[in-house]
């Protein structure tokens, strides 16, 4: 009973930072333009996102530290933001750059992901940028066939190493899964040992009070 | 399940869509790929826009690629200025010549030991 409670009271507080955090959202975030002439429209508009964990005490929540850089609509459109961003590995520290679908937050509270799941493929230092480049052009060229399942991607710079995510909506479908992943093996041409991790994000949610990362209490799925 | 509705019903081919190139770059360099993405009227529902990796990648010489989008959020050390080579500012060389000391020779015979 009186776990329930905290349980519920947990809740609550995770419904109010939601809604406060919509709203601070609706302001900040820029629509996409409409493709303009000469340029060459995407499936899906997506948005950029960029967040860091600032060193010594977490007393800043995951959405805090998460900033819209801007949405794109054409190819010509995501290119003017790319090549004036950082590469991956020139990034310092703990951090992430995040492509999602316009109107999903890159987040497993988001109605889009709840559902959902993702592939994580951890790679040696050196590579990120080049495999982080190669995911984002399959993705806006949609090279993964699986309708409107997949949500986004993620790179994530660590210190040991670096960490490719693709999300999609729905974890127990195992089609669009395995379709994910073997493209992700086809276009990231990935070294003979790099192992593949799918996790729910129900999972992710279990354990983020324990441990604070989502990389952490995977299932290996090959090699 | 009678054979006729197995039978799949003709379908019409999607409208066209017409490209115009601005310039050369925007080609395609096989000859499977349309400029402007491949159509793919076999998915249900309609067309999908696909690109393929090298298509993708000719599309970043587009001048419309060279500046930043106006709204795009500043964040530094992250979005990186607009011309690339100027020097950024990350601590002044003339600190670290030690050339001058500060003059202070009155200090000096405080360390002086008679032995």
């Amino acid at each position: 009973m009186n776990n329930m409670n905290k349980f519920d009271v947990l809740k609550g507080e995770d419904r109010d930072e939601e809604n406060s955090l919509k709203s601070k959202m609706d302001i900040k975030m820029t629509p996409a333009p409409p493709p303009g002439s000469g340029e060459h429209p995407i499936q899906f508009n997506y948005s950029l996102w960029f967040s860091k964990r600032t060193p010594g005490k977490q007393t800043t929540s995951y959405d805090q530290t998460l900033r819209f850089v801007g949405s794109f609509a054409s190819v010509e459109q995501f290119w003017s933001y790319y090549t004036h961003l950082s590469r991956p590995s020139e990034l310092s520290g703990h951090s992430d750059y995040h492509i999602f679908k316009e109107g999903i937050r890159p987040m497993w509270e988001d109605d889009a992901n709840k559902a959902g799941g993702k592939w994580i493929i951890r790679l040696k230092k050196g590579i990120a940028s080049r495999c982080w480049e190669n995911l984002v052009l399959a993705m806006l060229g949609e090279q993964f066939m699986v309708g409107g399942e997949v949500c986004g991607a993620v790179v994530s710079i660590r210190y040991q190493e670096d960490i490719l995510s693709l999300w999609n909506r729905t974890a127990n479908d195992h089609v669009t899964t395995s379709r994910i992943r073997d493209t992700l093996k086809r276009i990231l041409n990935l070294p003979p040992n790099t192992i593949m991790e799918y996790k729910c994000h129900t999972d992710s949610l279990k354990y983020v009070f324990r441990d604070r990362s989502s990389y952490r209490n995977t299932d290996l799925f090959m090699r | 399940m009678s054979a006729k509705e197995s039978v799949s019903l003709g379908r019409e081919i999607p409208a066209t869509r017409r490209v115009i190139l601005h310039d050369a770059a925007h080609m395609p360099n096989d000859y499977s790929s349309t400029p402007g993405g491949t159509i793919f009227s076999t998915t249900p529902g309609g067309t999908r826009i696909v690109y393929d990796r090298a298509f993708l990648l000719q599309c970043r010489n587009s001048p419309l690629t060279k500046s930043p989008p106006p709204n795009m959020a500043k964040i530094p050390g992250v979005t990186t200025p607009a011309e690339k080579g100027s020097p950024k500012v990350n601590g002044n060389p003339e600190c670290k010549t030690v050339a001058e000391k500060p003059e202070n020779p009155g200090d000096e015979p405080q360390f002086e030991m008679d032995i």
